[in-house]
């Protein structure tokens, strides 16, 4: 006898519009963190190409630091755990949800919170950062949308903080 | 707001994504037990806190989440150089 699990997202379901801006959330995927000492073992294991400088991202694989990769999939898509290899693969799925940033303020919105100039970050391109105090990782995936990937328990007050910044 | 060069993301980045962590290079003991009170207090306490040149861990931690090392004058508050860990002091 086992009950359906009801999926209770932290933000509303419904997206947000303002002049110039839609802030949603975006459908569940899988979120693994990948850390290896060498790239070309979690590229033989995944058989994906991995992105070697820090910021550059490819096929859902973002490198965050040199030795660490945040790699966002599909729901259902299978990772090899990477048993008896030197890397670790760790699945954060349900640690973060994602939201999706877009329209010509997006990157307003963004930057009223988060110090770095994202008018000069590159079409793909990902970092590691801050919004206020909160931490993100945000992701242009194209030139009016970014992608704000944030801790669940952290997610409330980011919506709260960047509808109020899109209100203005 | 100071923009701190990180040296494993190579490029500047705002000082609210870093993380002070105490004066760099400051080894470990090998054989702590061997110590002396007074010698493992020392590793443990005393800091050189000087005025001017200075050289500090810090940690790009809202970034790439590596520490490096860096030389800032503490009066100016300006970042001389940083260097990533390991490297010889500079």
């Amino acid at each position: 006898m086992s009950e359906a699990l009801i999926r209770h997202e932290p933000v509303s379901d419904a997206p947000f519009v303002a002049e110039g801006v839609c802030i949603s959330l975006a459908p569940p995927m899988q979120r693994h963190a990948l850390r290896a000492r060498n790239a070309e073992d979690l590229e033989g294991l995944l058989k994906v190409k991995i992105p070697r400088k820090i910021g550059a991202s490819h096929g859902g694989i973002m490198c965050l630091g040199p030795d660490e990769w945040y790699f966002r999939s599909e729901v259902g898509t299978a990772i090899p755990t990477g048993e008896g290899l030197p890397v670790a693969i760790t699945d954060i799925s349900e640690r973060s949800i994602c939201l999706i940033v877009e329209g010509p303020r997006a990157s307003e919105i963004l930057m009223a919170g988060c110090p770095l100039d994202l008018d000069q970050f590159a079409v793909g391109q990902a970092t590691r950062t801050i919004y206020e105090t909160v931490e993100i990782i945000v992701m242009r995936a194209a030139e009016d949308r970014f992608h704000v990937e944030v801790w669940r328990s952290f997610s409330a007050w980011l919506w709260m903080a960047m509808t109020m910044a899109a209100r203005h | 707001m100071i923009l701190i060069h990180c040296p494993y993301c190579d490029e500047k980045r705002p000082e609210i994504e870093f993380a002070n962590a105490g004066q760099a290079h400051i080894a470990r003991p090998l054989d702590p037990s061997g110590q002396s009170d007074a010698d493992w207090e020392t590793y443990l306490f005393i800091r050189a806190n000087p005025r001017g040149r200075h050289h500090e861990r810090w940690r790009h931690i809202h970034g790439c989440g590596r520490f490096f090392n860096a030389v800032r004058d503490t009066v100016t508050d300006k970042f001389e150089t940083t260097y990533k860990a390991g490297e010889p002091r500079r």
